[in-house]
């Protein structure tokens, strides 16, 4: 089943009014359970890309659809319930709430969809559990090491089982152990639960691991 | 969960917590005691003018306010002394009679106001009976003593103990004139007052006048000024005589009233300066932590969470910090006027000078009627609501992407 797939999608910035073109004219297509990694230099259009997949902005021509469904045209508020219900996203850094443990960040996209304490609690530990952080429960974000922050990251991403995870460079500010240890916790989640991942990277070692590699060159496709 | 989060947050940046907490604390302290001393000083101030003279009502035909000449006057029947007796709150009456007319000594004349009141009943509704400067007051139906103000009797040149004479123009249109021995002088604080004031007992004042047993009106002493307006209508209801109309302190008194209007727009003009302060104070603060945070909010949207949700967050935060100023001010905005209730503060000199040209008492005192507290933090909460306005509304508009990148 087709997850996501692009029609000539083309991004361009206005950047203080010169137009930079992001993306020239991408066509691609993912479908339920792969593991895509959209690698490239820096600047290639790897973020604009994930963006646009992950329905957080609109491109400037061509189309984009989500699971059939033509999203390019779509509210902000309809693209905020697409991505609340059917897409995680995983940044670079930064990603998780401050002032909430990792418990209560897991907690937090799970309450955003109206599901009851008793419930999120269980689900959020048993999660924890599964994905061996289960000790960082009551851990605020400052307390946690980058790796121990993006693997609740991913948990968060993947606690409302969504069709799709997005995740931009997530290794980029984690050692390369480190960042071995969070790609086999995303492998196994592919893996076991089915989840579909598409990241961006320009990390030898995840890119070597990619199982379906997609070269970005100057917001064009390369392979 | 989203209560948690604001809770958490409110408590993120201390110091600016603190900083917004202790302006509003301070705004709301300000506010509750500068109100509590204006309402307070008026309470005061309209219970003295009224209890020196005029009573809390009266009981007046209804042309006396507008002519107040003796053809307005009435007879204190069965039906006003019953209502007067059965009104709830009504303490005490006491009838008078207001007049004009002329006195002289010798080869003075001066023009005068005469006050036909009956001692023993005034002792219970008025004060002006305890002012009685030198000699003594009159005692109730003894006929031709008088009493004088003091500049009055200064003023003719004369000593307690003369004997003056009384000149007036009559009930029935004759002119009356009587003589009389001054028994005492009388201090009613204000001047203009003291040089044209006579008492003279009601029943020799009607005979003067030839009124028979009319009188000009009858000042009521009530339990005070909560009740005011729930007496007046009951003790109206009673009256029969359509003629006759029951007034508060205020339609006696309009000037007393007016300058209550006056400084009580000076105070509410002071209170919206305090309160634009506070509101830029919170606006500033709440923009910057909203502003701080537009990378995590970023975060949060992008996950899904919805513009509203997000928005409202930020409400809560707001309100907490609001709501913790609020109590907070209440309860030393209390203390404050309350110590100001038990230790008024005394004036004395210039402005004891400047009150007394208003009539007013040169004291301050406070008040702890709830209206003041309820009205100052619902006021502080709309403007803490309507200063949140511009923040907010720069997180509704706030983009996921727009965020993720700000640094
Ligand atoms: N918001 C923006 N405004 C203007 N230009 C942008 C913006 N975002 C990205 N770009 C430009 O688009 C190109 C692709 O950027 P990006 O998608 O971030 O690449 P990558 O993630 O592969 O480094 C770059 O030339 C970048 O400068
Ligand atoms: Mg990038």
């Amino acid at each position: 089943m087709e997850i996501v797939k692009t029609e000539n999608l083309v991004k361009i910035y206005q950047d203080n009014g010169v137009p930079v073109e992001a993306l020239k004219m991408i066509n691609l297509s993912v479908s339920k359970g792969e593991y895509v990694v959209i690698a490239g230099p820096s600047g290639s259009g790897k973020t604009t890309l994930l963006n646009l997949l992950g329905a957080l902005d609109k491109p400037t021509k061509g189309k984009i659809y989500f699971e059939g469904e033509d999203i390019t045209l779509k509210e902000k508020s309809d693209l905020a319930k697409i991505r609340l219900h059917k897409l995680g996203f995983i940044f670079q850094a930064y990603n998780l709430i401050p002032v909430l443990s990792a418990i209560e960040n897991i907690e937090f996209s799970m309450m955003l969809l109206g599901i009851p304490e008793k419930e999120r609690k269980e689900k959020a530990l048993s999660l924890m559990d599964e994905l061996g952080i289960k000790e960082l429960a009551d851990k605020r974000p400052n307390e946690m090491s980058g790796g121990q922050q993006q693997r609740v990251a991913v948990t968060r991403a993947i606690v409302n089982n969504p069709s799709l995870v997005l995740a931009d460079e997530p290794t980029a500010n984690l050692d390369s152990v480190t960042a071995g240890h969070l790609l086999d916790l995303m492998e196994r989640m592919n893996a076991e639960k089915n989840i579909t991942f598409i990241f961006s990277s320009h990390d030898r070692q995840v890119i070597d691991r990619a199982k379906r590699l997609i070269i970005l060159k100057d917001g064009l496709i390369e392979s | 969960m989203l209560l948690k989060l604001a809770w958490r947050n409110t408590w993120r940046n201390k110091r600016r917590s603190i900083i917004t907490l202790a302006a509003i604390v301070f705004a709301t302290v300000m506010a509750i005691a500068m109100r509590g001393i204006q309402l307070g000083t008026y309470t005061l101030n309209i219970r003295s003018v009224v209890e020196l003279f005029s009573g809390y009502l009266q009981i007046q035909d209804k042309r006396f306010l507008d002519n107040p000449s003796l053809a307005s006057s009435f007879v204190v029947d069965k039906n006003i002394t019953g209502a007067l007796k059965t009104t709830k709150g009504a303490l005490a009456y006491a009838p008078r009679i207001y007049a004009d007319g002329l006195i002289s000594f010798k080869d003075n004349s001066r023009g005068v106001a005469i006050f036909g009141v009956e001692p023993e009943r005034e002792k219970d509704v008025t004060t002006f009976i305890k002012n009685i400067n030198s000699g003594r007051f009159f005692i109730s139906d003894s006929s031709n003593q008088i009493v004088v103000g003091e500049q009055l009797l200064k003023n003719l040149d004369a000593n307690i103990g003369d004997e003056i004479v009384l000149l007036a123009q009559c009930y029935d249109g004759t002119l009356g004139n009587q003589k009389y021995k001054v028994v005492g002088t009388v201090k009613l604080g204000v001047q203009e007052l003291e040089s044209s004031v006579i008492f003279m007992g009601l029943k020799s004042a009607q005979s003067l006048l030839s009124m028979g047993s009319r009188v000009s009106v009858v000042a009521v002493k009530t339990n005070g000024l909560t009740h005011l307006a729930e007496i007046n209508r009951s003790l109206s209801a009673k009256i029969e005589n359509a003629n006759l109309n029951v007034l508060s302190w205020n339609k006696i008194n309009p000037e007393l009233e007016q300058a209550i209007q006056l400084d009580n727009v000076s105070g509410i003009l002071f209170l919206g300066i305090l309160i634009v302060i506070v509101a830029f104070g919170i606006l500033n603060t709440v923009l910057m932590s909203v502003v701080e945070r537009f990378r995590e909010f970023g975060v949060v949207l992008a996950i899904g969470m919805p513009q509203l949700s997000l928005t409202y967050l930020v409400y809560i935060e707001t309100f907490i910090i609001t709501v913790i100023g609020l109590i907070v001010g209440n309860i030393l905005g209390c203390i404050a006027n309350y110590y100001l209730i038990v230790y008024p503060i005394t004036f004395g000199g210039e402005i004891k000078k400047l009150y007394e040209i208003y009539h007013f008492l040169p004291q301050l005192k406070s008040t702890l009627n709830p209206s003041i507290f309820i009205s100052v933090s619902f006021l502080i909460l709309i403007i803490s609501v309507l200063s949140c306005l511009y923040p907010a509304y720069k997180v509704y508009k706030l983009e996921a992407l727009k965020g993720i990148r700000h640094t």
